[in-house]
């Protein structure tokens, strides 16, 4: 999962990135507003944080430019302004949560998995798919409920197939959603990272659709189709 | 602080009572007077033409008996008196019809004056016949002692009627006589009379003519004061946001000034709150900064972190409600229209409370205009809603209409489905903002906000048991009526 922090505070910036990384997410940060419109219409995040008194533009602004770009990723807009007037304004200008400062990391990383997960579809932090279960809350994988041991990018990894389970995923959408901006991106680690994770998982886990990209299955399911 | 501003308020209306009211007073001062001297000059001018023009056959009759008056040859008519003086005649009477007629109201004689005042004719007008007139003794005297004048006077005649009359003393073939012609008073008294009535009842009409001519001058002369007043209750009131319409020279630099005072008071308060807000968002990145970097770590630097932060939160909190309270109910002329508000309001909680499928029922009367700002009424519902959102199972009932204790104000009663609260935890409840230590977001926290609100707008928050089975919080704010 990739997420995009608006933020002109340098210290909390730092502060959410390593919060954020740390529960496994990419991170990409701006700390001005044309910068952070710029990395938001041109990159495909799975949420963004946004604070809403930026320099050059303001919060505001930008969320309602993505959203009339057609942009529709997450946004969840972290500020201290705590009026009524604003989370009203916030919230229709295309807004998706609102948490004001000061806030616990916590309570920002909840309000961040929902959003993640209601925006692929998914009503509960844990995905279960045929006795492999994800569960994005703790960082963690079970098969069988036996634990899996991953790297965060395995992990990365797996939770993104995970949250789109069925759907072909080409290795592109794959880069671009695991890693952040500034990641030398070669493709080949992804074959890499793929061939390790089925190690863990289950060699049957994850098909291979040639020329498209991968796909996380049901092996029992898979089978019943055949 | 407000009975002082009151009392000058009374002191006031006492000593000013009404503008109209002075002016027309102060022309009726001199409306009346000037009315009054002008019938009374009238009157008096009148009265003295009437008696010249009534004295003067008098005279003329009374020279008319001299210039004819000779010696008595014969001692026939008017006897020898007992010195054995010459009798007198007259070589012609005087022609007026009315020396005929017994009674008529006009008499002459040619006599003598006794010691009583009284007159005996030696010979006199038919009208008289043998009567005696009396004078007044000291008018009696007054002849006497001016020989060859003529001295007017009164007397009663034969009829009992009052007269007026001339005398004249002669002396004739040396021997004294007296000459008198009398009229009726009463023709004239009566024409005097008649013309007072007539004077003074025009006059009337005249001052009450002028003073209802002045009243009317002065309300059309003074109407662009009055709408200028009826242009600031408006303002008040909510109905418009600046005084409008075109005012005589005199008068528009102070609505201008009006106008420029009202701009100036709205941007005070915007700045005010912009300033306030802004502080917000200075103070309290820093502070989640602070936060955050304790957050995770167990030393006694964190720890002391942590509770200061948490204290500098609370203190933050709190001057920004005082200072946002310090500029509520300040605006003048503002009015928001409620539905839309409401409308978003739902619209954003639905957003927040996604996951909770909530149940919103809606019941609005469309009309209705808050009399205040836009953002006050937003934090006022948005707590409300916030709060029935929060403790809800599904559904929540919103109900919007003219309050029916008093047309001036809007009712606003939401009910939620929730657990709802023990009566005796209501007052709590909404005076936790009161009290900074015993604060903590979070538990009701809003509540105590919005009746702070309400309590600046001259409203009411009251809680209370919902028919659904959850809290029922009614809110009561003013009103913009049109």
């Amino acid at each position: 999962m990739r997420i995009l922090i608006v933020e002109d505070d340098p210290d909390l910036c730092r502060q959410l990135s390593e919060a954020l990384g740390d529960a496994g997410y990419a991170i990409d940060m701006a700390t001005d507003g044309e910068e952070g419109h710029f990395l938001g219409d041109t990159e495909p995040y799975d949420a963004v944080v946004l604070d809403l008194g930026l320099p050059i533009i303001d919060g505001i602004s930008i969320l309602q430019k993505w959203r009339a770009d057609g942009k529709d990723f997450p946004v969840l807009i972290l500020t201290a302004r705590d009026q009524w007037s604003e989370k009203v304004s916030g919230f229709d200008a295309g807004a998706d949560d609102y948490l004001t400062k000061p806030f616990h990391t916590e309570e920002l990383l909840a309000r961040l998995r929902a959003l993640v997960r209601r925006a692929a579809g998914h009503t509960t932090d844990t995905i279960d798919i045929g006795g492999l279960m994800v569960d994005n809350r703790a960082g963690r994988a079970f098969v069988d409920g036996a634990p899996v041991k991953l790297t965060s990018h395995e992990f990365r990894l797996l939770s993104y197939m995970a949250m789109h389970v069925g759907k072909v995923i080409s290795r592109t959408e794959l880069v671009e959603h695991i890693y952040d901006q500034d990641f030398d991106r070669d493709s080949n680690t992804i074959e890499v990272f793929v061939g390790r994770l089925r190690r863990k998982i289950g060699v049957k886990r994850i098909e291979t659709v040639r020329g498209l990209g991968y796909r996380l299955v049901d092996p029992v399911t898979e089978e019943a189709e055949k | 602080m407000q009975g002082e501003v009151k009392q000058t308020e009374d002191k006031n209306t006492e000593q000013g009572r009404s503008l109209v009211w002075r002016l027309v007073r102060s022309a009726a001062m001199w409306v009346v007077p000037a009315m009054l001297f002008t019938a009374f000059s009238l009157i008096l001018f009148y009265r003295t033409s009437i008696y010249k023009n009534f004295n003067d056959p008098l005279v003329n009759t009374i020279q008319a008996l001299v210039a004819n008056m000779e010696n008595d040859p014969l001692g026939e008519v008017g006897e020898m008196s007992a010195e054995g003086e010459m009798g007198i005649v007259l070589a012609n009477q005087p022609i007026d019809a009315r020396y005929q007629l017994a009674l008529s109201g006009r008499y002459w004689m040619v006599g003598e004056l006794d010691k009583d005042g009284k007159l005996l004719p030696l010979i006199s007008s038919l009208s008289l016949s043998d009567f005696s007139m009396k004078l007044p003794l000291k008018q009696a005297e007054k002849i006497r002692a001016n020989k060859g004048e003529i001295i007017r006077t009164f007397s009663i005649g034969p009829d009992g009627e009052p007269l007026s009359l001339a005398a004249q003393y002669v002396i004739f073939n040396e021997r004294n006589f007296v000459i008198a012609a009398a009229a009726d008073r009463r023709p004239a008294a009566q024409a005097v009379r008649q013309f007072s009535i007539i004077a003074l009842g025009l006059l009337t009409v005249l001052a009450l003519g002028l003073t209802l001519a002045i009243y009317m001058q002065v309300r059309s002369g003074l109407r662009p004061l009055f709408e200028l007043r009826d242009s600031v209750v408006d303002i008040r009131a909510g109905r418009t946001r600046s005084v409008k319409g075109l005012y005589p020279k005199e008068i528009k630099p102070l609505a201008d000034e009006l106008n420029s005072l009202i701009g100036h008071n709205r941007d005070v308060v915007e700045y005010a709150r912009t300033h306030v807000s802004n502080l917000a968002h200075a103070l309290k990145t820093p502070l989640a900064v602070l936060m955050n970097e304790a957050g995770g770590k167990k030393s006694d630097l964190a720890r002391i972190v942590k509770s200061q932060t948490v204290t500098m939160n609370k203190q933050v909190d709190h001057h920004l409600r005082r200072a946002r309270a310090a500029t509520r109910g300040q605006g003048i002329g503002e009015k928001t229209p409620v539905n839309d508000t409401v409308n978003s309001l739902v619209r954003t909680l639905g957003r927040i409370y996604r996951d909770k499928d909530l149940d919103f029922h809606v019941d609005i009367d469309n009309k209705l205009q808050f009399r205040g700002q836009k953002r006050d009424l937003e934090e006022m519902v948005g707590n409300l809603l916030d709060n029935a959102c929060k403790w809800t199972k599904a559904k929540i009932h919103i109900k919007i209409e003219v309050d029916p204790d008093s047309d001036a104000n809007i009712r606003i009663t939401i009910d939620d489905d929730g657990p709802g609260m023990a009566a005796d935890q209501y007052d709590n409840v909404l005076k936790r903002g009161t009290r900074l230590d015993e604060t903590t977001p979070g538990t009701g926290f809003g509540l105590s906000i919005v009746n702070d609100l309400a309590i600046a707008y001259k409203g009411l928050l009251e809680l209370g048991k919902s028919p659904l089975g959850g809290l029922r919080t009614i809110l009561v704010i003013p009103m913009v009526r049109e």
